[in-house]
């Protein structure tokens, strides 16, 4: 809201300077975003909350500043004789829906001429921001900046039937505004009608029709209040903000409908001639009262932690136009003014109390301490998996949550799966919420590789979303992981060692290491449609998928224009959270030697590690420690379809020193098992 | 005698003195040590032709020798060591780089987030997971913003169905903290929140967001001030200034926004704050007493104060980031700057 200071001092007198007035005005609330040059002098713009409809004006905000300053508020003249004084015409108000409009208050004025406002209305008018465009709109644009009551003006010889009925449109009834705009309406918006069909979006936006021009003579002026919540919906409805919807659906004053076309009146009848030509009418159906509030004294203490005394309390109130009658039990019957839409409940006064004593008088006290406090679970398990993996050189990225037609379409999640869409998206890029944190990832990857990296190494945590079973949408917290280029770059100590699946496979051990889950595997996976059949894979926690890893499906590095493979991990956290943080049970460190022993075998590729792994476990032997693949040949020096494995089995006697004998033993047994199970041949002990 | 001693102070100094190996050096030690042989072993063996009042003193002074050969030599190995060490040592050209292992990162803003959740744990609160997909009732409706009220307008809402939403805030913590929990109440909430804003410099339609309830009996204004002086100092700095001033939160009453001194000029002005010396950093105010109710607090004795805060926004200020879709452009040249 713009308020011209030199208006201003029309209803309060005012020695600040702007840049005061700036400051003090902000500190009771009226936050004054700048001080900006006009014709009229400074212009102060004030953001002004949707509560306070009543500082959408100029007299609104000279109220604030009398009641700041202690001054006295000056209203400006208006016209009190609304009788025409000879040859009544007469024009009809008629409401038929008094629930969307309580008051309707019209006059008519005969003999104006339409013409150019004067000068100093018009610098005022430019000065708030508003185009003049011709005497008789002015005044009402003036009036409303004036007082805030948003008033019509309409040429009564454009009415047919000379009245004005108030009513709900029928469906899909149209009509042209002001604007040349045909518009559309529905059954729940509120229309003025003449004696035929619809003249104005009531507190909306006039027709054209019955616009003024310049040949109006004859002006029918309006005034009335209209319920909040149906101008909001048919301003949203229509698309149609106007500075007169704006403050309808924040709240007018019923009791200032009267008041400004009293103003409007003695207006015209200075600038545009003319001369009262239908008395005025007030059709008033449903009265309204603001509401009065019990204010207790020990209320103020408790709220705002301060003593006010009672005379503060009763002067600052009263100032604002609150009329304050003392009760018995330190307390006080408060009536509140119409214009305060804001005011319902003790609460609202103790704030107006505040606002006045200031914010910054109130003495700050931290408050004594009666809880314990507690991080969240999902907090100690995101933070272990971030200091997991940003200590093995990953970056920590966010994406938006959002999905496009396109990624939802490449990136399915396991299985195929229900997205979940939003109904009101903004573009197409938010069209749906995503189902994988791969998608993100592969953009981030590729906006790295613009940049000339080529190593990229990112993690994500966060949701994914997808329909539950009762199809209302739902997330589930996420983990998602990308390496792709160098594991190591090229440099002088050493040759680039490029990233693959066995890199990403290495990292997660680390973190499931962090998370202290114990056991994990992995096992192939081919309904993964963004991974690759070649390697994609389920990663499995004690028999249950926790998530899959592999390179990015070939189709999509194409899609994509990737020239490197990509590795990516997804990992579900809150199935991982269940599983981790087995508590922590010290093992005393053995006072044995434990012996390793190397062993290369031959297996046909088919015979998966894992295969080979269990089954050397199943043998049950208590003293093997454990198992590493060392070495992995195919080639020349095997027959074709087979692999050579070197494994390395590392034995543990807990009790006693293990003899040589021994350890042939559990060897022995292993290779028997292994060429029992899977043809395995020695290739060299 | 005092002569002999002397002399063969004087010669052993000078040989040690020519050490240059380990070699050198024991030959030396054994010219003067060795059992058999030995110039001062040799001498103390001497001691038997004096005579008996001579035997004290000469005894005294050979002793006094020998410690000093043993303790010169001690010192004379360890410097020949140490010569020795450093002609075998390779070259090594320190100032080459280092293996290029990557830095790894944690994000600024969850970093900043993780932060201030620790703030708050150390001062009492409880931090509960809330979903991102909330109900328009606990968005909007218990904290006094019904259908079709203005202050919905600011934020506007991504919707699923009438009744199921994108949360623009965190602050349905008040509601469902005191649905679920009885006062004394500290609670946070702290993620992800979405609002139908375009992306471009200074707007996302996704941005981080902590908001913070307290419920108890007694609590005023004051102590609200009080403990956002405290959380604004840490979150920022301790010299950093706070001021509340009036503003408008329907679920709160009275509301306050609240402006911290401009960390860029301290507060005397600059191009950042508007000259003003101030910069706005959140909303605050004492619990509605209507969402109160709604929630189910009925003791007119228990009051309660909020606050809502952008993490980004204190990303933002704190690092001087001056696009916020950086944050989530995930490019590693912005990352590894944190
Ligand atoms: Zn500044």
């Amino acid at each position: 809201m713009k308020i011209s200071m030199e208006w201003l001092r029309e209803y309060v007198s005012l020695t600040e300077s702007a840049e005061t007035l700036k400051e003090e005005l902000t500190m009771i609330g009226l936050l004054v975003e700048g001080v900006e040059p006009s014709a009229t002098g400074p212009v102060l713009d004030i953001e002004v909350t949707s509560n306070r409809p009543d500082c959408l004006s100029h007299i609104g905000v000279a109220r604030e500043v009398a009641a700041l300053y202690g001054r006295r508020l000056e209203m400006p003249a208006v016209e009190t004789e609304f009788e025409a004084a000879s040859g009544e015409v007469p024009f009809g108000i008629e409401i038929r829906d008094p629930d969307l409009c309580p008051r309707y208050v019209g006059l008519l004025l005969d003999g104006v001429t339409v013409r150019e406002s004067p000068e100093w209305m018009q610098r005022r008018l430019e000065a708030a921001g508003m185009r003049p465009l011709n005497n008789i709109v002015d005044i009402t644009n003036y009036v409303l900046l004036e007082t805030g009551h948003p008033l019509h003006a309409f040429d009564f010889d454009r009415l047919r039937g000379g009245k004005i009925v108030v009513g709900r449109a029928r469906e899909g009834e149209r009509m042209e505004t002001l604007d040349g705009v045909g518009r559309s309406l529905d059954g729940q918006m509120l229309l003025i009608n003449d004696g035929e069909g619809p003249v104005a979006i009531a507190g909306v936006m006039g027709g054209l029709d019955s616009e003024i021009s310049p040949s109006t003579t004859r002006v029918l002026l309006e005034a009335a209040w209209f319920r909040p919540e149906s101008i909001r919906r048919t301003s949203r409805r229509l698309g149609l903000s106007t500075e007169a919807s704006y403050r309808f659906e924040r709240g007018a004053d019923w009791d200032n409908t009267v008041y400004s076309i009293a103003r409007a009146c003695r207006l015209i009848r200075e600038i545009a001639g003319g001369r009262v030509a239908g008395s005025l009418k007030d059709v008033y159906p449903l009265k309204m009262e603001p509401p009065r509030i019990r204010l207790e004294s020990a209320h103020i203490r408790q709220l705002l932690g301060v003593e006010l005394d009672d005379g503060f309390v009763e002067t600052t109130l009263e100032r604002l136009g609150f009329r304050v009658g003392k009760e018995g039990g330190g307390g006080w019957d408060v009536a509140c003014p119409p214009w305060r839409s804001d005011m319902q409940r003790e609460a609202d006064l103790i704030e107006e109390l505040a606002r006045f004593h200031g914010y910054q008088n109130i003495p700050a006290e931290f408050p004594p301490s009666r809880t314990a406090g507690a991080p969240s679970r999902v907090y100690a398990l995101e933070n272990s998996v971030r200091e997991a993996l940003a200590g093995q050189g990953y970056s920590e990225a966010v994406n938006l949550s959002f999905a496009s037609p396109a990624d939802h379409g490449e990136f399915l999640p396991p299985g195929g799966g229900e997205r979940v869409a939003v109904a009101n998206p903004l573009t197409e890029e938010t069209e749906f919420l995503r189902s994988t944190l791969a998608a993100g990832l592969v953009r981030s990857a590729k906006r790295n590789f613009h940049a000339g990296r080529k190593r990229v190494c990112l993690f994500e945590i966060g949701k994914v979303y997808a329909p539950g079973a009762d199809g209302t949408p739902g997330e589930t917290n996420t983990l998602g992981v990308l390496g792709t280029g160098a594991f190591l770059e090229r440099n002088w100590t050493s040759p680039e060692a490029e990233y693959g699946f066995f890199h990403l496979k290495g990292l997660l051990g680390v973190l499931f290491a962090r998370l202290r889950i114990p056991s994990w595997e992995t096992e192939p996976l081919r309904s993964c449609g963004w991974l690759s059949p070649a390697d994609g894979a389920a990663v499995k926690v004690a028999g249950e998928t926790v998530g899959v890893m592999g390179s990015l499906a070939p189709e999509l590095e194409e899609r994509y224009k990737l020239k490197q493979p990509v590795y990516l991990a997804e990992l579900d956290l809150e199935r991982l959270g269940r599983h981790a943080f087995a508590p922590i049970v010290y093992e005393s460190l053995p006072k044995f030697p434990s012996a390793d022993r190397d062993l290369s075998i031959v297996v046909g590729k088919e015979v998966a590690w894992g295969t080979i792994e269990r089954g050397i476990l199943s043998l049950g032997i208590r003293e093997l420690a454990g198992i590493r693949l060392m070495d992995v040949y195919e080639g020349e020096k095997i027959p074709v379809g087979k692999a050579s494995l070197s494994l390395r089995l590392t034995f543990l006697d807990r009790e006693r020193t293990l003899t040589i004998d021994r350890v042939q033993d559990f060897m022995n047994t292993v290779l028997s098992f292994l060429n029992t199970n899977y043809g395995a041949g020695i290739r060299s002990l | 005698m005092r002569e002999t001693i002397s002399r063969l102070r004087q010669s052993f100094e000078e040989d040690c003195a020519a050490v240059t190996g380990s070699e050198d050096w024991k030959a030396v030690r054994d010219k003067y040590l060795a059992r058999e042989g030995g110039l001062v072993t040799g001498a103390l063996k001497k001691l038997r032709e004096l005579p008996k009042e001579e035997r004290p003193a000469f005894g005294q002074a050979m002793n006094a020798l020998r410690e000093f050969v043993e303790d010169r030599l001690d010192a004379r190995l360890q410097a020949v060591k140490a010569g020795e060490r450093d002609r075998k040592r390779p070259f090594v050209d320190v100032t080459r780089p280092g293996v290029p292992l990557a830095p790894g990162s944690a994000h600024p803003i969850k970093r900043l987030q993780a932060e201030i959740e620790e703030i708050f744990v150390s001062m009492g609160f409880e931090v509960l997971d809330l979903p991102e997909i909330e109900r328009d009732y606990y968005n909007f409706e218990a904290l006094n913003m019904p259908p079709n009220h203005p202050a919905r307008d600011a934020q506007d809402t991504f919707y699923f169905d009438d009744a199921t939403l994108l949360r623009t805030h965190c602050s349905s913590v008040q509601v469902h903290s005191m649905e679920t929990r009885k006062p004394p109440i500290r609670a946070i909430s702290t993620g992800k929140v979405y609002r139908r804003d375009p992306f471009d410099a200074t707007h996302s339609p996704m941005f981080y967001q902590v908001d913070v309830i307290v419920v108890e009996e007694g609590l005023h204004m004051g102590h609200l001030k009080g403990m956002l002086d405290v959380f604004l100092k840490r979150v920022f700095h301790p010299g950093i200034k706070m001021r509340l001033r009036p503003g408008f939160f329907p679920f709160v009453e009275p509301g306050a926004e609240v402006d911290i001194s401009c960390i860029f000029c301290s507060g005397k002005g600059c191009a950042k704050c508007k000259q003003s010396g101030w910069i706005e950093i959140l909303g605050a105010g004492m619990v509605h007493p209507r969402v109160l109710e709604m929630s189910g607090i009925r003791d007119p004795r228990v009051t309660g104060f909020a606050w809502g805060m952008g993490i980004d926004r204190v990303a933002i200020l704190k690092y001087g980031v001056d696009d916020i879709r950086l944050f989530f452009d995930n490019d590693l040249r912005f990352l590894n700057q944190f």
